[in-house]
């Protein structure tokens, strides 16, 4: 059970910068966000994807205009504000901390003689 | 076949099955209850629904007639459930809590949030409100949970009522948004009664035995010492007010809490409010977390279930339902809840009276198994402080041997059984394997096997009983009477007390490591053949054999002492630890002729004679002990302190009663003159005879068999009179009335009386005086 919620803790952090950056390359409505990400290998549920798109229009980091289609119901398409400009380059910012950090981590790992017991040598 | 429906679903008409419908509108409905507290829920729905509505068209452009089961299950896995959706709860999240606090207040705040008053936050509550809001507002204030806040008034109701009246007139009534956090309920995953102490237990963060433990510790202590102070009524212990008064007042005062706690105090129903028990933030993670770990206890409460089956009825019962009811709500979405919340209430009325069965069924099973505990204990002290006598009771290595089984085992045993049972269950712990069960039941087992042994032996040891009698030599006492005593020889002490119990009533006494007296002494008194006293003398023994017997009988030392008419006799024999005790007894028999007198002093009721019977036919044991035997009682009746004189018909007594006279006040009568005094007193004297010394000792008196009774004059003015209390002066016939004629004749019978009363200062004169 607890592996589950690390690992979900773990997509939570990431969830919301990824949106952004999709938003970010241009106008985006759900559907398409949710292809998006599910081709590069991240899955997301709508259900989860609507809540926090309306977050974060709440918070006025995105806009949304209605665009009519014939085959269907009108759609929301969603693009970034400044301040959700402003908002993803922190972001980005903090990833790419974290990711080189993981990633030193990681991989100096690997090189280190293994040690059977756990005790922390740092 | 399925019957289609038209529905109008964003802005268009979609044919759908309606069974399709039920589950879209079921969905929907989940999605709703999961983000109510969502600020923009309207919205986030409906940009669901229409992506919905998109997919339908799809399939509807795509050839579908109307959307069926299919479509609307493959649609709801597309989006996805309500509890699989990640939760954000990073800073979207707090805005978010933050949002849907503000939207709280701002739904149950209609007027202006704060009123500026120099009370601060201090308000009444008008929303959780069961008298004035009073106590929710001070929960308010202080951060409390308001059921504490009520209970603490209700409790203190006489002192803080004023306080309470006061408050409800000054304070200003608002609607304040509840900021409890933690709020006390009862845990209804964790109970044993009625889920009090695990709430509690929740709340403060402790474990649940520890509150369990405070609520029953007083109660058993109490329960435990006053069994202990039945049994021990007769022996000073001393302490029987101390510790009994504290526990006992201790204990009901809980009691009493606990009954509050139960009525007042809710049950956590909700997960929200199992959460809000333990005082944990209530947001959609630790609500999922939380319905998770009931999922998991429910398994293992699954597996206890199953094993525990042993178990009352009640148990079974309870637990089924709680299961049933607790896995239907489970099987539904978490959105359902207003339709589980519905069900769980009509489960709990079942509930409570299963709870009340059980707690009729634990609290008879306790008070039998907390009396059975006292019984044991009783057993175990008596057993202990009967130790010193146990050289003299058991014989041989086998029954040393039996009787160290049967203390560990049979007594011993139980009591740590049970005792291990009760903190067992005030713990929680259940342990899996019950061989310890086993082990206990066998080890008594055996303990009563061997009590079985123990007792059939000892009957053995007392079977056969014998005697040895002698004939005492005497010398006939020149006054005709014999008076019989028993004394105690000079400088010899003995211990009365024994374990603090008093000695003076039990058969024996002095009792010492080597030796203990027994005082199984008995006299009868017959009618003699000829005109001679004789006394014999007969010692009895009980062993497994006669040859034994007799041999025990003839070490019993009982020595008689005479000196003329006064027969002394010893306060009791010694029965040597090598003896041991057989039930050694003294039977004297005194034989009186006709017409010679004799008389008992009341030291002789000092003597107590019992018979071990070992009998059979009856019972399961077959030991019957005898204090009033009479299977010797070709014996004339006597009393102590009470002369006799034998007749045909066997004793009588000397101060016979007036058969004629049946008065039972008696009759006074009093004649002064010059030169004697003449006193006619009948009565019933025989009642109470047996303290008093009778009137009738003076040497100088003539035994009257007037029926009107005695009559006292001799030539001497002096007149010896022992007038006891059963002359009853009251009823007397002679009262002078003052006021009569005869003032003067009273007048001079007083100078006269006052005058002979100078002379003798006996007390009766005194009391004669207040008639004239």
């Amino acid at each position: 059970m607890n592996i589950e919620n690390t690992q979900s803790q773990m997509r939570k952090g990431i969830l919301e910068f990824c949106i952004l950056s999709i938003i970010r390359r241009g106008e985006a409505y759900p559907s398409d966000i949710v292809d998006e990400m599910r081709e590069a290998g991240l899955q997301i549920l709508e259900g989860t994807l609507y809540p926090l798109l309306t977050r974060l229009k709440n918070a006025e980091m995105l806009t949304y205009r209605w665009v009519e289609s014939n085959s269907g119901p009108p759609r929301k398409y969603f693009s970034l504000t400044e301040k959700g400009m402003t908002f993803y380059k922190e972001l980005e910012t903090t990833w790419n901390e974290l990711a080189n950090g993981v990633n030193k981590l990681t991989n100096k790992n690997e090189s280190l003689p293994t040690v059977p017991d756990n005790t922390n040598t740092n | 076949m399925k019957k289609i429906i038209n529905i109008n679903f964003q802005g268009r008409v979609i044919p759908i099955e309606e069974s399709a419908y039920d589950i879209l509108k079921q969905y929907i409905d989940s999605l709703r209850k999961y983000f109510a507290n969502e600020d923009g829920r309207d919205e986030i729905i409906n940009d669901i629904e229409g992506r919905v509505a998109e997919l339908f068209s799809d399939r509807l452009k795509r050839g579908a007639n109307c959307i069926t089961d299919d479509d609307i299950n493959a649609i709801i896995a597309s989006i996805g459930r309500p509890e699989d959706f990640d939760a954000i709860d990073a800073e979207p999240a707090a805005t978010g809590n933050a949002n849907t606090n503000q939207q709280q207040q701002s739904a149950y705040q209609p007027q202006a949030p704060s009123m500026p008053y120099s009370r601060g936050r201090f308000f009444r509550n008008a929303d959780d409100k069961i008298i004035g809001g009073v106590c929710s507002g001070i929960a308010n204030y202080l951060h409390l949970d308001p059921v504490i806040v009520r209970i603490i008034f209700a409790l203190l109701f006489g002192v803080l009522f004023w306080v309470y009246i006061l408050l409800w007139v000054i304070v200003p009534s608002q609607s304040v948004q509840s900021n409890i956090t933690k709020r006390l309920f009862r845990n209804a995953d964790d109970k044993v009664i009625g889920g009090v102490c695990g709430g509690l237990a929740s709340y403060f963060h402790i474990d649940s035995w520890i509150p369990r433990l405070i609520f029953a510790l007083p109660f058993i202590i109490g329960i435990v010492s006053s069994s202990f102070h039945t049994l021990f009524w007769d022996w000073n212990w001393g302490w029987h007010f101390g510790p009994r008064i504290i526990t006992n007042s201790l204990g009901s005062t809980l009691f009493i809490t606990y009954i509050i706690l139960w009525i007042a105090v809710p049950y956590a129903t909700t997960a929200s409010e199992k959460l809000e028990m333990r005082g944990e933030k209530v947001d959609l993670n630790t609500i999922r977390n939380t319905v998770n770990d009931d999922l998991a206890s429910m398994k293992t409460r699954a597996e206890k279930f199953g094993s525990e089956v042993k178990e009352a009825a009640q148990n079974l019962g309870e637990k089924a339902k709680e299961f049933g009811s607790t896995a239907g709500s489970r099987a539904k979405d978490l959105g359902a809840e207003a339709g589980t919340t519905l069900k769980k209430r009509g489960s709990d009325f079942g509930s409570v009276i299963g709870t009340l069965f059980k707690i009729f069924f634990f609290f008879v099973a306790g008070i039998i198994a907390l009396s059975l505990f006292g019984v044991l204990i009783g057993l175990l002290f008596g057993g202990m402080s009967v130790y010193p006598l146990k050289n003299f009771i058991l014989e041989g290595f086998w029954e040393n041997f039996l009787a160290w089984i049967v203390l560990v085992f049979f007594l011993a045993l139980p009591l740590i059984a049970i005792i291990t049972w009760l903190i067992r269950r005030i713990m929680g712990v259940r342990s899996r394997r019950h061989y310890l069960g086993f082990v206990f039941g066998t080890l008594w087992t055996i303990g009563l096997i061997s009590a079985i042994f123990l007792v059939a032996n000892l009957a053995h040891d007392f079977k056969s009983r014998s005697g040895v009698d002698e004939t005492l030599n005497i010398t006939q006492p020149t006054s005709g009477k014999i008076f019989i005593q028993a004394n105690v020889k000079p400088g010899t002490y003995y211990d009365d007390n024994w374990f603090g119990a008093n000695m003076n009533h039990s058969p024996f006494f002095g009792l010492s490591d080597d030796s203990i007296m027994f005082r199984t002494v008995r006299i009868n008194v017959l009618k003699s053949k000829d005109s001679s006293y004789h006394i014999y003398k007969v010692r009895f023994s009980r062993s497994p054999n006669t040859e034994r017997a007799k041999q025990l009988a003839s070490n019993i030392r009982f020595d008689i002492n005479q000196q003329d008419s006064i027969i002394s006799l010893p306060k009791g024999f010694a029965v040597e630890r090598n003896d041991k005790f057989r039930n050694q007894q003294v039977l004297l028999i005194v034989e009186v002729p006709v017409g010679k007198r004799i008389e008992l002093d009341e030291s002789i009721d000092d003597y107590e004679w019992f018979n071990v019977n070992i009998d059979r036919r009856r019972g399961r044991r077959g030991i019957n002990v005898n204090f009033d035997d009479d299977d010797l009682n070709n014996s004339c009746r006597w009393e102590s302190n009470v002369e006799y004189v034998m007749t045909d018909n066997c004793l009588e007594r000397v101060t016979a009663r007036s058969k004629k006279n049946n008065n039972k006040g008696g009759h006074f009568n009093m004649k002064i003159d010059k030169d004697k005094v003449e006193i006619n007193a009948s009565g019933d004297d025989d009642d109470n005879d047996n303290n008093s010394k009778s009137n009738n000792n003076h040497p100088d008196k003539k035994p009257s068999t007037d029926t009107s009774g005695y009559r006292y004059h001799n030539n001497k003015k002096k007149i010896d009179i022992k007038v006891d209390s059963t002359i009853n002066i009251k009823t007397s016939t002679t009262q002078v009335d003052p006021n009569s004629s005869s003032q003067s004749t009273a007048a001079n019978s007083m100078a006269k009386c006052e005058e002979v009363s100078k002379q003798h200062s006996h007390s009766p004169f005194l009391v004669l005086e207040q008639l004239f």
